[in-house]
């Protein structure tokens, strides 16, 4: 069982801290990347990833490193601020990359075009953390996680974590969230 | 009518691609109702080649502003939401009251894909103030591929034909209406979907083949 998570928030926060203490505390393989502090070089759209370098991009950044230790987890985990009821461009630029995990070719399940996933199921858990935001924007930004779920073909939860609530309630979701996982 | 000037952002990392080529279209029909368009790119302006301080006149001067952005992992791209992160911090005074609307295109068939994208921009627009007139989403772009609209037959007058009528509305300050949506739209039939498919992939075959028989289905990063 192993996990990644993909923290996207800009600054230190209790959120994030409390995420990575709890589970690095439940689970041996988890691998918290703080996206603010890595280098990694935004999606340039160079197509090469599909057919000069299959899977791979050919900028020389930190997400080779995160993409390597997603492909070979069960379970990733994506921490924003919701941003226009959406993610953080922190996490997007990772996100972006995503392509990478799924194939040039096509496939049609239940009537939609989809890419197949190149490296199998994971289970995606989406959690977005929201400061004085409405609740529809809470709801767009669960229905992005649907959406980047639906395109990889894995199952997915959505979190939406108010920071004005306390730090016991986050470690509530958590522990669910590590219930999912656990569950597979 | 007083003439307005619309600011349109071209939100692809692609200059010359399918956003480049709707807002060129939109840029040419705004010019023959007598108003004023100017495109910029947003890539610019996160590699530097354009100063971020000098949008301040430019959006002082627009009336109405424009996002057309391609989909990227659902939503806007990376660089779209940087662009957005930096207006709301730096250019709220100047953007507060003037009316926005956004074009969102993706590669796939389906338009609802681009709905968490067009809804981003809405949110953006409330958040600092702006009148948001309403988006529209094109399913497709990718097979468009930057070529212009008007080279692209009956498909291309459509979506032209789309273009004017949201056009006309966001001229006159009003909310786009659904016959502009009605008009981009292009619905597959179901007996269709799975030729389409065998296509797409003898395509991806293809091109395999033509980069010396690459294997396109590495699990590059478990090697
Ligand atoms: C990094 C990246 C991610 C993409 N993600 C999606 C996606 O999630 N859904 C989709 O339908 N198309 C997706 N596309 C396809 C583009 O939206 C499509 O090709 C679009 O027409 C490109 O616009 P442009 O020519 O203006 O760059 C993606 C393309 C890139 C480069």
């Amino acid at each position: 069982m192993s996990i990644v998570i993909l923290d996207g928030m800009e600054r230190e926060n209790n959120t994030s801290s409390m995420f990575e203490r709890v589970l690095k505390e439940n689970l041996e393989k988890t691998f918290y990347f703080k996206l603010r502090d890595m280098n990694i070089a935004p999606c340039s759209c160079c197509e090469s990833c599909s057919y000069t370098t299959p899977g791979k991009c050919v900028v020389n950044d930190d997400a080779h490193e995160i993409l390597k230790t997603i492909a070979k987890s069960d379970t990733v985990i994506l921490l924003s601020p919701i941003r226009f009821g959406g993610y953080s461009s922190c996490l997007k630029k990772i996100v972006d990359k995503f392509m990478l995990l799924i194939l040039p070719s096509y496939r049609l399940k239940k009537g939609y075009l989809l890419h197949p996933a190149r490296y199998g199921k994971k289970i995606l858990i989406g959690i977005g953390v929201a400061e004085d935001v409405l609740k529809e924007q809470e709801e767009n930004f669960e229905k992005l996680v649907e959406h980047n779920a639906h395109n990889l073909q894995y199952p997915y939860k959505t979190h939406i974590l108010r920071s004005s609530e306390e730090i016991e309630k986050a470690e509530d979701e958590v522990n669910s969230i590590l219930k999912v996982v656990h569950e597979g | 009518m007083t003439i307005k000037k619309i600011l349109i952002l071209n939100g692809s990392s692609r200059k010359k691609g399918t956003s480049f080529s709707f807002s060129r279209t939109i840029k040419t029909l705004c010019e023959d109702t007598g108003n004023s368009a100017e495109i910029i790119h947003v890539i610019d302006y996160f590699k530097g080649k354009e100063e971020l301080h000098q949008l301040k006149e430019l959006m002082l001067q627009s009336d109405i502003i424009a996002m057309v952005a391609p989909l990227y992992s659902d939503t806007l791209s990376y660089y779209d939401i940087w662009f957005l992160e930096r207006l709301v911090s730096e250019y709220s005074h100047e953007l507060r009251g003037k009316d926005f609307f956004a074009i969102g295109q993706c590669g796939f068939p389906d338009i609802t894909r681009n709905e968490p994208l067009l809804n981003t921009c809405r949110f953006f627009a409330e958040e600092v103030g702006m009148r948001w007139l309403g988006g529209l989403s094109y399913g497709g772009g990718a097979m468009i591929n930057g070529a212009f609209l008007e080279d692209l037959g009956k498909k291309g007058e459509k979506i032209i034909l789309g273009f004017k009528f949201a056009l006309e509305d966001v001229l006159q300050g009003h909310q786009i209406s659904s016959k502009s949506q009605e008009l981009i739209t292009v619905e597959i039939p179901k007996i269709l979907q799975w030729p389409l498919v065998a296509f797409l992939n003898y395509h991806t075959r293809k091109k395999a083949r033509e980069n010396g028989n690459i294997d396109y289905k590495r699990r590059a990063y478990l090697e």
